[in-house]
């Protein structure tokens, strides 16, 4: 807990909590993720905007709203956002990762909150105007809100301190086909808008969050500790593990928010690399993002051409961020 | 006493690295030579077929047939993409060469593909170095021809870094995208050798150099056909060496046990901002939906290469000639 207490007694004596905004569709590690944010004093949890993508938006909403109450914090808003992709249609659930509510299939009482009048990108809109350069958001599904806020206000771009996105596969497979990762493929035109926006953008890629993992062993420990919401995390996290051994042979889970949320909060355990970001929009692999590295001078302009680029996660180191999640977890 | 060479037909857009890469085949005891075709690519398909006569009457070496390929792409796009400001205008450097002598044979290029392997059902190779179009073109023409070729060993794509056309795509596949996808998933024997491998084999100055001094005749010629190629790489990507694409795949043919392969299916995306984009499934994760990737052939895919041992083979072959 070393580093937790250093880091929070040192914010404590003269910062500021950082403001943040969690684009959400819980999820199991969309709620580990959550849980890890509302745990952390040097954080202020402005609110939770919900999206489709493990669960359609209203159950999404419902399991904002229910994530909050069971942290304590039903002060925090919910502000329910978009049920579709930008082009419209019916959005991909992953309810096989994610169970049909969402949460493991873990039966869990319904929250008595309700959710804030105002749309997902209204409140990311108004909120980032209210405190120009200081709201830091972090992006947990498909990009659909930002994409939205970014068309509605053309100032939000550069008006949100930080974007710290859960998104692509860099120069490696995908996790919904060999082209395109889950986020991303959910609403493709929504992440171009959001990667080309020249807002301040970290991305992290499944290349990075597949390499961070907690073992059959150490669920078992978080699952015996004292941590605040670990029992029922463990619960939810039977359905996602044996997906996991289904699918990638993995005997755990991978951890794709909570290694994003470290990236928040820790971004000196990763190292970057600096690019224009583009995502297809067509063909077979729509949704795949490709970055341009920038080794070579091209002889003429091409799609990746003139926009601001982003910052891509490009290593991580595995043990302190597993290390960091594993003791948030277990924090009494 | 049987002939053990391999059977090879080179399917060619010279350009610089092919002419190294055609050269150092001919110099190669393992590999028979049977023909050149000839694409656009690094130039338009007129002046590829002239650059095969050329080179092969520099060769001395008119006995070997050059069959002139497509002059569109597989769905009869006529915008072509040449990279003539990689190889000069003449694609062999703006040497001003005198014109050959030869002319092609009255076969397309895809006819001479599909004979051939009639002929030699398994027996021939052909070593692709630019647009796949010809290729594509002889599945068209003879349904039997994925199973009658012996193997193609294609220089094409990108897996897992950036493109050489844009940050996409590999030259070779964005020159016809569409047939790149009908070779991959041909069921034919296919080995692909993209930039990830190609970009490790490098030939520097020094080199460049030692080629100059030999008494090496393909040696001398390539030495000064290098330069513009050595004045491009300078300019597009700050070394100063120049990659050995070309040579590398013929070296692949000559040799398969200088590189580690992976098998996988490998799709070409033919639409969008990433048209021409090669995309390899190896089968390793197992996916929740059916893909675009699902129950297609799969193809041998190059993935490292042992540089200094591909690099030497060339150099030594080239100086010995």
């Amino acid at each position: 807990m070393a580093d937790l207490n250093d880091a929070s007694g040192l914010l404590g004596s003269f910062a500021k909590p950082e403001k943040l905004i969690i684009d959400t569709d819980p999820g199991i590690d969309d709620a580990m993720a959550i849980f890890m944010a509302f745990r952390s004093p040097e954080l202020e949890v402005l609110g939770l905007t919900t999206v489709f993508g493990n669960v359609l938006v209203e159950c999404a909403t419902h399991n904002a709203l229910l994530l909050c109450e069971m942290a304590g914090r039903s002060d925090v808003p919910v502000a329910e956002g978009s049920p579709e992709p930008l082009k419209g249609g019916t959005p991909r659930v992953a309810d096989f990762v994610h169970g049909s509510n969402g949460l493991g299939n873990v039966i869990l009482p319904s929250p008595s909150m309700k959710k804030v009048e105002k749309s997902a990108a209204e409140f990311l809109v108004d909120t980032v105007s209210q405190y120009p350069g200081e709201v830091s958001i972090l992006a947990l599904g498909p990009l659909t809100n930002l994409a939205h806020a970014i068309k509605m206000d053309s100032t939000f771009a550069s008006k949100v301190k930080r974007l710290v996105i859960l998104g692509g596969a860099f120069f490696s497979l995908g996790n919904v086909n060999p082209a395109a990762e889950a986020n991303i493929y959910g609403d493709p035109e929504a992440a171009d808008c959001v990667f080309t926006c020249g807002a301040n953008i970290v991305i992290i890629g499944i290349n990075i969050t597949t390499q961070v993992q907690l073992t059959d062993e150490d669920l078992l420990e978080i699952r015996e500790s004292k941590g605040k919401h670990a029992q029922v995390l463990c619960d939810m996290c039977k359905f996602y593990r044996d997906w996991h051994v289904k699918s990638d042979g993995v005997y755990g889970i991978f951890l794709h928010d909570p290694v994003s949320f470290v990236a928040l909060v820790r971004p000196d355990l990763f190292t970057y690399k600096s690019g224009v970001v583009r995502v297809e929009t067509q063909g077979i692999s729509v949704g795949h993002t490709l970055m341009d590295q920038g080794i070579k001078k091209w002889n003429s302009d091409n799609p990746w051409s003139g926009f601001s680029p982003v910052s891509v996660a490009w290593t991580v180191k595995v043990d302190e961020v597993t290390n960091y999640v594993k003791e948030l977890l277990m924090k009494p | 006493m049987a002939d053990s060479r391999k059977k090879t037909i080179i399917d060619t857009d010279p350009g610089i690295d092919d002419a190294m890469a055609i050269f150092l085949a001919l110099q190669s005891p393992e590999l028979d030579v049977l023909g050149l075709t000839t694409i656009f690519g690094n130039v338009y398909t007129t002046l590829s077929t002239r650059n095969a006569l050329h080179l092969l009457e520099i060769a001395g070496r008119t006995d070997i047939p050059v069959a002139e390929g497509s002059h569109v792409t597989i769905t009869k796009g006529t915008k072509l993409r040449v990279a003539d400001f990689v190889h000069g205008a003449d694609g062999l450097g703006n040497q001003n060469f005198p014109p050959p002598n030869g002319i092609p044979i009255d076969q397309s290029a895809a006819a001479f593909l599909v004979e051939q392997a009639n002929l030699y059902p398994g027996e021939v190779t052909v070593v692709a170095l630019g647009p796949l179009t010809n290729i594509a073109l002889a599945l068209q023409l003879d349904p039997g021809f994925s199973k009658k070729i012996g193997k193609i060993i294609i220089l094409g794509g990108a897996f897992f870094v950036n493109g050489n056309v844009n940050p996409a795509a590999e030259a070779n596949i964005f020159g016809d995208p569409e047939a790149a996808d009908m070779v991959f998933t041909s069921g034919a024997d296919v080995l692909v050798v993209g930039l990830n491998v190609t970009h490790q084999v490098v030939m520097t100055e020094a080199d460049r150099d030692k080629l100059g001094r030999s008494d090496g005749k393909f040696a001398k010629y390539l030495c000064k056909i290098l330069d513009i190629y050595f004045s491009y790489h300078r300019y597009a990507y700050e070394t100063k060496g120049v990659y050995l694409h070309d040579p590398a795949t013929v070296v692949a043919a000559v040799d398969p046990s200088l590189f580690t392969y992976t098998e996988g299916v490998v799709r070409v995306q033919t639409t969008g901002i990433s048209r021409g984009l090669t995309i390899l499934y190896n089968n390793k994760k197992r996916f929740g939906e059916v893909s675009e990737w699902c129950d297609k052939p799969t193809v041998k895919v190059a993935v490292t290469v042992d540089a200094p041992a591909v690099l030497k083979l060339v150099m030594d072959r080239l100086i010995d000639s």
